[in-house]
């Protein structure tokens, strides 16, 4: 079912693009213009989607997608990458890495509240150490300036 | 032949210097250690310490990324084989016999061979590229954007004829990976395509956050999807040197085996996975004892273990003599230097001798360094894994939010990154390719390029690909693979490929 789902979404992709690279032009008085070469890839997306599409169910795959335990920590992972992009503008590097490595270790390992600190506390130092101060990148900071 | 002494006489002096010296050592320091700890590929990690390239020389940079790359082949070993999971994905068929071995007490020599074939294989396959690559560049050098888009085209179609799984997949894949490489700028006359108004997407979706996403953070979440508990075998790490009867049984192995990688990859979509998967099928159908494979065969080490060295060397060739990368790996190195501002192709080696030639002799020294890391040290890379992946993985997912960041010093990159990720953790439990996505992400600029140039330099629209005699040999042959692909998968399916 999410597979056939996912085909119809590759259809409709292939097709929308297909449309707008339309609308860039395809070939003018100077030869080829800009939406050619997307409008070529747009149908090829689509009909490959409509190629999938139309096999027969019993080649369809079925995913195994986690459960239980295993989804908690899959979701735990996304919501520390989101909480890292959501929060560096803000709280800069240092700080939100420690947050995400907190959510990281709390949910995905189950580590105590003592170890989660000190992991979190120890890789952020470590990480903004090496890349901040040794290989001289330009990691952003907080409103306290770390 | 005397052109290429000269110009390896020349690489080694670009890369006899303590700096660059220094820097072949990191990178296969580097390499080994992405090899040893599971869930960090060499594509990865070379994809976290390219921005740490840019503060380099080209010379510099290129170094360090070509010896992670074929470091990862010396690492990936030794967590096969002591630990039953591969260290990267070259190495996944080395668990079967080496892991078998080391169960019966013979982890040293499953360690050695592997570390031995991999330096004669390595080796082998870098003396070949010395003398292989500026014979292909010279060939090509006449080629125009006609040719060019041929040759691209070829190597596309190589990749899908390679794949393992549906090849309708794999086609979405590159078609998907064309239409994400035309957001932002147009490379011909700057027009803004598919950024719907955002500043963000006017300058395209950036490599390194793909990378990182599709092949790093998605890595992670199948990873700590299962959290697999593993037994590590390294108290019983005991003489690694082979005896005599081992390697009776393993030099043809290693030998066929740096031909059979080699050959491997030069093919776009081959490369050392293949290679490795090629070798093994090929010791076990040719043994005179075929039920020992499984059981501790030492010729099932040798022979992937070599395959996969000497596949890095046969795979850096179509990309530093044509500008043309056959599997992800090369496809970010081929990025690499297009970041640096060189363009690879037929004039690469003339125009920038000492870069290739600084390459090509790096290997010969990168090799060297790997087999003195690899042996004697195997003591210290049996302790990083003893390092619970439960540990690892924050650290390494820090690293992802780093080495994507630094590349732009942009925020949304981070959501690029995590946006890819969570899409390569579903399309592969979908059995999707993702190797077709990112080669043509990469190519699809130049070919792109080389498609409008041949239709402006045409009095007769595309029949120029037709007319021209190299370019329609191009085009036949992809049509002719085209045609085996559909066919082939439509008699082991049974059904539409």
């Amino acid at each position: 079912m999410f597979e056939r789902a996912l085909n119809v979404f590759w259809v409709v992709l292939g097709a929308t693009s297909a449309v707008y690279a339309w609308s860039l032009g395809m070939i003018g008085p100077a030869g080829p213009e800009s939406g050619l070469f997307p409008f070529i890839a747009s149908v090829i997306v689509a009909s490959a989607g409509v190629v999938l599409l139309l096999r027969p169910a019993t080649l369809a795959h079925a995913p195994d997608f986690p459960r239980g335990g295993g989804l908690w920590r899959v979701l735990g992972v996304i919501l520390g990458l989101i909480v890292m992009a959501a929060g560096m503008p803000y709280l800069g590097f240092s700080v939100t890495s420690f947050i995400t490595m907190i959510i990281l270790l709390r949910t995905v390992d189950r580590s105590s509240w003592l170890s989660a600190v000190t992991l979190a506390f120890l890789s952020t130092v470590s990480v903004f150490w090496l890349f901040g101060s040794m290989l001289g990148m330009a990691l952003p900071r907080g409103p306290w300036g770390w | 032949m005397m052109e290429a002494l000269n110009g390896l006489l020349t690489g080694f002096g670009v890369i006899l210097t303590p700096a660059n010296l220094y820097l072949c050592f990191l990178g296969s320091l580097i390499g080994t250690l992405v090899g040893v700890l599971p869930g960090v590929g060499p594509l990865a990690a070379l994809a976290l310490l390219l921005p740490v390239t840019f503060t380099l020389s080209p010379i510099g940079g290129m170094v360090m990324l070509a010896s992670i790359f074929y470091g990862a082949m010396y690492g990936g070993s030794t967590t096969s084989i002591l630990l039953n999971i591969p260290g990267e994905a070259a190495s996944v068929v080395t668990c079967i016999d080496g892991h078998q071995m080391a169960r019966q007490g013979r982890a040293g020599p499953a360690l050695g061979i592997a570390a031995i074939g991999s330096f004669i294989a390595g080796t082998l396959g870098v003396v070949i590229m010395t003398f292989f690559a500026p014979a292909i560049a010279a060939a090509a050098i006449r080629f125009g954007p006609p040719e060019n888009f041929a040759l691209m085209v070829l190597g596309l179609v190589c990749t899908l004829f390679m794949i393992s799984g549906s090849t309708i997949k794999g086609v979405l894949m590159m078609a998907l990976g064309f239409l994400t490489a035309a957001v932002g700028l147009d490379v011909v006359n700057g027009r803004e395509r598919y950024t719907f108004g955002s500043v963000d997407l006017s300058g395209g979706i950036e490599l390194l956050a793909l990378v990182i996403g599709l092949f790093g953070v998605a890595e992670i979440l199948s990873n700590v999807e299962t959290m697999a508990k593993t037994t590590l075998l390294a108290d019983r790490i005991r003489g690694l040197w082979p005896s005599l009867a081992d390697w009776r049984a393993s030099w043809r192995a290693i030998l066929r085996g740096s031909g059979l990688g080699f050959v491997l990859g030069l093919v776009p979509g081959g490369g050392p996975v293949t290679a490795a998967f090629m070798s093994y099928a090929l010791e076990k159908r040719i043994a005179a004892q075929p039920d020992r494979f499984g059981k501790g065969a030492i010729e099932g080490v040798a022979g992937p273990e070599s395959a996969n060295n000497s596949a890095v060397a046969g795979s850096l060739i179509p990309v530093l003599s044509l500008g043309i990368p056959g599997n992800p790996v090369t496809a970010l190195l081929l990025g690499a230097l297009i970041i640096q501002g060189i363009q690879p192709g037929p004039l690469f080696i003339a125009q920038q001798p000492d870069l290739f030639w600084g390459i090509v002799a790096s290997m010969y020294v990168g090799n060297v360094f790997l087999l003195l890391l690899n042996l004697p040290l195997v003591g210290l890379w049996v302790q990083f894994l003893r390092i619970p992946y439960r540990v690892m993985f924050p650290v390494v997912l820090l690293l992802c939010v780093v080495g994507t960041y630094s590349a732009n010093k942009n925020v949304f990159d981070l959501w690029v990154m995590l946006g890819f990720g969570v899409a390569g953790y579903v399309l592969r439990k979908l059995e999707y390719d993702l190797a077709p996505f990112v080669i043509a992400f990469v190519l699809a600029p130049l070919l792109e390029q080389s498609l409008r140039q041949s239709l402006v330099m045409s009095s007769d629209g595309a029949m120029i690909l037709i007319k021209r005699p190299v370019t329609g040999l191009l085009l036949a042959a992809s049509v002719v693979l085209t045609f085996l692909m559909f066919r082939r998968r439509t008699k082991t399916e049974g059904g539409l490929p």
